[in-house]
């Protein structure tokens, strides 16, 4: 149902060439420099209170994420500011990149998204920079990561539906590879769990594409409760 | 069609069809008048009205808002304004626990617009808002500070009427806290569930089995040193409750969760009267009626 409502929904004027395939693996690869691997999002408390103790559990906690909390969240963002950047319109992107900003339940979320999104800003600016970009963002305002990326993919002529799932499948891998570290999980544990998440992903980027903006919202009330918890957590590995 | 009979049950409102669609409005303006703070300005509509009662003499203004409709239905409008204008200090507190009933499809809106002038005190102190199996409700909660201005608002939510053993399987909320100081967005929450309360409920990350929530909101000048007082008095009125504090974008968010809400009432009552006296010297009580 979700591949058919997919493929009768526009994913934007532009096409994906194979410098956009390119482009989106480099940027949303665990090596691209944001540091990614040092924020758990408030899983590695959720691991300590025993609410995750199991490849089932983290697949169970990263779909709600996807489908009721951050994941949608940041992918209605990240559909928002594509849209704006790809408009050139600078007035609606500085909204979206203040509403980003100000969407955030706990200082550690924000952390997380605030220093991943200045790293990824700067990366571009010295690896893979356009003359769009400086010119649409307002002077000194914090960037989220789900935002800037969304930003350099419409600047760079990359489809937004591609850019999306790319981000989102990101964001999956990136809290499977905590799992792994956390709980612990094997390797094959942890892409198994990756392999179960991809139609939740698929269906957390056609939900992002079809809601406006004004609904954005969640419910994952645990996952913030944890991340607040994380900041008085005894012994952390993670900045998040 | 549902019998006649079910809808003549105490709990239970009368249909949308045997009642008008209510706008409501409060507009509360309190100022600094010599040494103590008066009204200067009140406007009001049906069902909302505006009681005021002597507050202590240490303590601050006080308006106790009451909802003469006894529950929302679909359709229905509050808009409420409460400000306190330079160097004033007050609270206002509601009578009583606002019902949100099961919808024929239409939304229940309340808006709500906390003002607190340059140096001010404001406090907004809500009871449960009880959410009916089947409702529909888009509420806005938004904090306006100028300089040196700091407001402590909540909102508490109670999933179904428990009480009777009520589930919430279906139904629309949206709920939003925006806070906006010297002119700029600084914190945006928005509680959304759209028909899956079930599997929200149930899910760990979601409300894991909590029918009750909670949210206080501090904002204002040097609001981050009461993070860590903040976190103990949380833990010293905690039982049977979750709660959490984090101080994020300069405005302190503190929630709590649970499965009873007569159990977050305590803890939240308990919080906020010392709360208040550590932040702003007030005397560490609620106004009575929170207790009626």
């Amino acid at each position: 149902m979700t591949r058919r409502m997919r493929m009768i929904i526009p994913t934007g004027m532009i096409m994906t060439t194979n410098s956009s395939l390119y482009r989106l693996l480099a940027w949303l690869s665990p090596s691209f420099p944001v540091g990614a691997f040092s924020y758990s999002h408030g899983l590695e408390y959720a691991v300590e209170a025993g609410l995750v103790t199991c490849r089932d559990d983290l697949v169970r906690w990263i779909s709600t994420l996807l489908h009721y909390g951050s994941g949608l969240n940041d992918a209605m963002l990240f559909v928002a500011a594509w849209r704006a950047m790809a408009a050139r319109d600078k007035a609606a992107l500085g909204e979206i990149i203040e509403l980003s900003a100000a969407m955030r339940p706990t200082s550690e979320m924000a952390l997380e998204t605030q220093a991943q999104g200045a790293a990824f800003a700067r990366a571009i600016r010295g690896a893979w920079p356009h003359s769009d970009i400086d010119g649409m963002l307002p002077p000194g305002a914090a960037l989220s990561y789900p935002v800037i990326v969304a930003i350099c993919a419409a600047a760079h002529g990359i489809g937004l539906r591609d850019a999306l799932e790319a981000y989102l499948h990101a964001f999956a891998a990136n809290l499977i590879s905590a799992g792994v570290r956390l709980i612990p999980l094997g390797q094959t544990g942890g892409q198994n769990a990756l392999r179960l998440l991809e139609t939740d992903v698929t269906a957390t980027a056609d939900m992002a594409e079809n809601l406006p903006l004004s609904e954005i919202g969640g419910a994952t009330l645990m996952l913030d409760y944890c991340s607040a918890q994380h900041e008085t957590q005894y012994t952390r590995l993670f900045r998040s | 069609m549902k019998p006649m009979s079910a809808a003549i049950l105490p709990s239970e409102p009368p249909p949308a069809a045997w009642r008008q669609q209510v706008h409501g409005f409060a507009d509360i303006r309190f100022a600094r008048r010599g040494a103590a703070t008066g009204l200067v300005h009140l406007a009001h509509h049906e069902p909302l009205r505006v009681l005021f009662s002597q507050p202590a003499a240490n303590d601050s203004a006080q308006a106790t808002l009451v909802n003469m409709s006894g529950g929302l239905i679909a359709g229905d409008r509050l808009d409420i304004d409460f400000s306190v204008g330079e160097d004033a200090a007050a609270i206002c507190v509601a009578s009583a626990a606002e019902k949100v009933c099961r919808s024929d499809g239409g939304e229940c809106h309340i808006m709500t617009n906390i003002r607190a002038g340059e140096n001010a005190w404001a406090e907004w102190l809500p009871q449960e808002t009880i959410f009916f199996n089947g409702a529909r409700l888009r509420r806005t909660t938004c904090l306006h500070l100028a300089r040196g201005a700091r407001i402590l608002a909540g909102e508490f939510l109670v999933l179904g009427r428990i009480a009777s053993g009520e589930t919430v399987s279906s139904g629309y909320l949206r709920d939003v806290w925006r806070v906006h100081q010297d002119g700029r967005l600084m914190w945006v929450d928005a509680l959304r569930m759209d028909g899956n309360f079930l599997a929200l409920g149930a899910a760990r990350a979601g409300l894991d089995g909590a029918r009750a929530v909670a949210t206080l909101v501090f904002a204002g000048r040097d609001v981050a040193g009461s993070l860590e007082p903040a976190r103990g008095l949380q833990q010293a009125f905690g039982g049977g409750v979750l709660a959490s504090a984090s101080c994020v974008n300069g405005v302190l968010v503190m929630r709590w969760l649970a499965v009873e809400p007569q159990a977050l009432r305590a803890a939240l009552g308990n919080f906020w009267a010392a709360f208040r006296h550590h932040a702003a010297g007030l005397p560490a009580v609620l106004p009575r009626i929170w207790h009626v």
